[in-house]
Parts: C-alpha cells; sequence; structure tokens
C-alpha cells in the first residue's frame, strides 16, 4: 500500500493544483461576506427544518412535548411582559454577583499577582478552592444567608469570581520586563503603578476572565432559581415545566439564551473598545 | 566640574545562582561625554547600563553619579531601551506627557500635553502624537522614546542598542538625530550608547570602551578623536575613521579567539 502511495502521489498532484488555479476566480463572482452569510445560515435553515419535521412527525401524544416554531411563537409573544419582568428580576441577582465579582477578581488578581508573598499565601487555597463546583454551595447558601436574593447573589459571586482572579493573576504575571523596568525608571509606584501599568497590561487576561465569569454567572442564576426564587428567567422555565406547559416553556429557553447572547455580545464589544491597542 | 559625571569603580556584578557577568568594572565617564559601549554578545553591556540605571545593584564596587550612589531607577538617568518600551495603552504624546507629570509633579496635564508635543517636534513625530505605538514603525517608536528620555530631562542618557532594530536608512537618519541633540543640549548631555556595530560606536561616540565576554570586563578604551564636522561620507571613508576600525575590529576578534580557547 505505501508503494503504491509513493508512485501515484506526483501523478495527480498537476490536476488539483490546475483546479486550484481556476476556483478562485469562481469565488470572486460572490462576495465573501455574502458567501458567509449564506453558509452561516445554512445551518439555522437546517436546524429549523428539523424543528418543523420533529414537531409534526415524532409521535409524542396529546401534549406534544416538541410544539411547533409557530406555537412557541405565539408562546413567546404571550410571556413576554412576564419574561421581561422575569429578567429584571434575575439582573437584580446577575448584576450585583457578577459586578461584585469583576471588582473584588481585578483587585485581588493584581495584588496577589504582584506580590510574591500574597503568592505564597493566597494561591495554595485558590488551587483547592477554585475548582469546587459552585452549584455545591446553592443549598448551604440558601440555608445559612436570610434571603433567597443574597444566597443567589452570593452563588452568582463565587461563580464569577475565580475566572476572574486567576485571569487577573495571569494578567499580572504576564507584565512585560521592559514595562516594570519602565515603570520603575519613570517611578511608578502605588495605586499609580497599578493604574497605569499592571492594570492596562493586565486587561486583555481579565477581559477573558470575565467573559468565562460571565457564563457562570448565567449558569448559577438560572441553576439557584430552580430552587426557590418567586421570578426570574430560570424560574419562568421551571414553572411551566412544572405545569406541563411546553410551548411556554420552549419560549423561556429561548428567550434566556437571547438574553446570555446579547451579554455576551456587550462584554466583548467593550473589550474590542478597550483593547484596541493590542496588535 | 569637580566630582561630575559617572565613577565606575571595580564593579562586580552575577545574577543569582548562575556565573559571573562583570568583573573589576572601573570607567570614569565626565559629565557631557558620549561614550559608546561595544562588545560582543554575552559580554554584559546591556547588564552594565541596567546596574547604572539602578535596574539592579552590583555585588562589589561602587556607581556614582555626580557624587551620588546609584541605589534606584531615577529620572536623571534615563533610559532607551532596544525594544521600544512606550507604554502600548496610551498615545505616543500620552507616553511623554505622562513622564513629564512625574518628572515635574507641579505642571498641570495641559501643561504636560503641551511640552510634550514640543518634544514630538524637536524629534519629528508632531503628526504621530495621537497615535499608539503599534501604528508606528519601529523607527518612529525610537523617536518617541528618545523624546521622552528628553522631556524628563535626564542629564544622562542611558542607550541599549537603541536603533539595534531598525532599517539601515533610518537608523543613520536617528544617530544623526541623537547626535544634533547632544551638541545642542545645555548643559552637554552624558550619553552611554551601547552596540554591537563598530560603525556606529565610532560614528556616534567620542570615545569607545570595549568589554570582553566571561566575565565581562574593559579590554579597551579608545578616544575617537576624528577631527572636523562629522559628515558621514566623508568620516567613513577617512584614513582615520579605517584605522579606528581596524583596531576595534582586532580587540574584538581577539577576545572572540580567547573566548573560543577557553571553551
Amino acid at each position: 500500500m505505501s508503494k503504491l502511495a509513493i508512485i501515484e502521489i506526483p501523478e495527480p498532484s498537476g490536476g488539483p493544483l490546475a483546479l486550484g488555479v481556476g476556483t478562485p476566480t469562481d469565488s470572486q463572482r460572490v462576495p465573501v461576506w455574502l458567501r458567509r452569510g449564506l453558509e452561516a445560515s445554512l445551518v439555522w435553515v437546517a436546524l429549523l427544518v428539523a424543528w418543523f419535521l420533529a414537531a409534526a412527525y415524532l409521535p409524542l401524544g396529546k401534549n406534544p412535548l416538541i410544539p411547533a416554531p409557530p406555537v412557541v411563537l405565539e408562546a413567546l409573544a404571550d410571556s413576554l411582559p412576564e419574561l421581561w419582568e422575569g429578567t429584571l428580576s434575575s439582573f437584580t441577582i446577575l448584576l450585583p454577583g457578577f459586578g461584585l465579582a469583576t471588582v473584588l477578581g481585578i483587585l485581588s488578581g493584581l495584588a496577589v499577582g504582584t506580590s510574591g508573598r500574597l503568592q505564597d499565601a493566597f494561591l495554595p487555597f485558590a488551587r483547592v478552592a477554585a475548582p469546587v463546583p459552585p452549584t455545591v454551595y446553592i443549598p448551604y447558601a440558601i440555608a445559612v444567608l436570610p434571603t433567597f436574593k443574597l444566597s443567589a447573589i452570593f452563588v452568582v459571586f463565587i461563580g464569577a469570581f475565580w475566572p476572574i482572579f486567576q485571569n487577573a493573576v495571569a494578567g499580572a504575571h504576564s507584565l512585560e520586563q521592559r514595562y516594570r523596568d519602565n515603570a520603575r525608571i519613570l517611578g511608578f509606584t502605588g495605586f499609580e503603578y497599578y493604574r497605569r501599568v499592571v492594570f492596562p497590561a493586565a486587561l486583555p487576561h481579565i477581559f477573558s476572565g470575565m467573559a468565562v465569569g460571565l457564563g457562570f454567572s448565567f449558569i448559577l442564576l438560572t441553576v439557584a432559581e430552580l430552587f426557590g426564587a418567586n421570578a426570574g428567567l430560570g424560574r419562568f422555565v421551571q414553572y411551566y415545566a412544572d405545569f406541563g406547559d411546553y410551548p411556554r416553556m420552549v419560549a423561556g429557553i429561548l428567550y434566556t439564551g437571547a438574553v446570555t447572547f446579547l451579554a455576551m455580545t456587550l462584554l466583548e464589544a467593550a473589550r474590542t473598545r478597550a483593547l484596541f491597542w493590542v496588535k | 566640574m569637580a566630582g561630575g559625571g559617572l565613577q565606575i569603580t571595580g564593579v562586580r556584578f552575577a545574577y543569582d545562582g548562575s556565573g559571573v557577568i562583570l568583573q573589576g568594572i572601573s570607567l570614569d565617564i565626565p559629565a557631557g561625554q558620549f561614550v559608546s559601549l561595544l562588545g560582543a554578545s554575552g559580554s554584559g553591556k546591556s547588564t552594565l547600563l541596567r546596574l547604572i540605571a539602578g535596574l539592579q545593584l552590583p555585588q562589589q564596587g561602587s556607581l556614582l553619579w555626580n557624587g551620588t550612589p546609584v541605589l534606584a531607577p531615577g529620572l536623571e538617568r534615563g533610559v532607551v531601551f532596544q525594544d521600544y518600551a512606550l507604554f502600548p495603552w496610551m498615545t505616543v504624546a500620552d507616553n511623554i506627557a505622562v513622564a513629564i507629570g512625574k518628572a515635574r509633579p507641579a505642571s498641570t496635564k495641559a501643561e504636560c500635553r503641551e511640552e510634550a508635543e514640543g518634544h514630538l517636534r524637536k524629534v519629528g513625530l508632531d503628526s504621530a502624537r495621537r497615535k499608539y505605538p503599534f501604528e508606528l514603525s519601529g523607527g518612529m517608536r525610537q523617536r518617541g522614546a528618545i523624546a521622552r528620555t528628553l522631556a524628563v530631562g535626564s542629564p544622562l542618557l542611558l542607550m541599549d542598542e537603541p536603533f539595534g532594530a531598525v532599517d539601515p536608512v533610518n537608523r543613520a537618519r536617528l544617530q544623526d538625530l541623537l547626535l544634533e541633540i547632544w551638541e545642542t543640549s545645555v548643559p552637554r548631555k552624558t550619553i552611554v550608547f551601547v552596540t554591537h556595530d563598530v560603525d556606529e560606536a565610532l560614528y556616534v561616540g567620542q570615545r569607545v570602551v570595549i568589554l570582553g565576554s566571561v566575565p565581562g570586563r574593559v579590554i579597551a578604551d579608545l578616544p575617537v578623536s576624528l577631527a572636523g564636522a562629522r559628515e558621514r561620507r566623508s568620516l567613513i571613508e577617512s584614513e582615520a575613521f579605517r584605522t579606528l576600525r581596524e583596531s576595534i575590529a582586532e580587540v574584538l576578534a581577539e577576545d572572540t579567539l580567547a573566548q573560543l580557547a577557553v571553551s
């Protein structure tokens, strides 16, 4: 077989090459953005068709587990006011939890990342504590903290804190020797050193940590809401699941996905804006 | 000016857990002198510059700048590194304005900016003042780094292969710009210029100090007495320049051979 391969390889090499010359002129007729757009929409169209077919032909009984797209769309339109209220309620948990995790994660991460002694003291603990799945804190947080809201904020905070902290530490480590030398020569010390040199240098890492942290925040938010909330996005899905109202439930899932996507897109836009100097 | 300038006496330096980098370095550089520091790679020239800057401290010996021991970095000793050390997250003008703010804390933000723009004009960068370092060529970034040390007003400039990564045409321009800055500075700035390019060392320096390798030590200290205006063409073709270049090349070659013999 190997012998055959050796003989065959040089032979057709003229063929594909000649074809390769021909293809660019063909693809130039369709603009790249249009071609990419068409390819991307293919996936959406395929999924939608699969959904229609599944709803129409899968035998799942009287109360179909897979409601057809128009039914879900109607449920979504009906539930929009309720979903909007749920969003507001969820954000009173998400924003304080994620915001606090961002502020404390950056401050402590940069401090630990720039000090050998703080590093020796805290990193061993962080290495043990960070991988604990934050979901396991939920029942205990609900038991210990006075309100459900506070415990949910706490759990979101824990989930977002570790990735932001760890990335801030890595960001502080990534500060190049030449910038440190420069800062020393110019006499940057204390807070000014952190504000002008360490923080901007660590920003690319910090944004990565925030993206991971935001993803975790949404997961923990919705999971916590399944446990005991009386409003919110996760609660909405759980509530209608209990009644077997699958159109509303699927609408809730789609809506939550859209909100998450929007939040991630906003963070990404902020990142692009803040890090235009990274080349 | 008694006690002025840079006095280096019996300096020895080794990084933790590695061999001796510099051994028995003594140099007396009067204020206002332009010294080229030559040597093979690994001869410790950059390390010596870091010691003068105060970024590292010697295990033995002393460094005095204008009679004061060098114990930490300071704004009176400006450094221009080879790898453009302007902060990439600030515009060129901000990089310089921030440095001015550190050198003269009493001045307002607007004053710092205005002064920064004046210095950028001096190095031919005024059109790029709002740009970020990543938008500039290597040569332009080095102009920015030079403008920063000028803006801070450092009387001693330490330059570590500042034009090493710049293309030949811009390199010649930057050498001339540096010479012009030095010749017109009042009082005359002291410059220690590290390079491994013999022609460059001779073209810019009044004096060439050569470091030998492993451990780094002074193996030659030559005055560069090339009379008359520094017109590049005629200078490089002059007999005196060629003689100096050959003797320096010989010293460097001997050092390389000696090192080979050891290893």
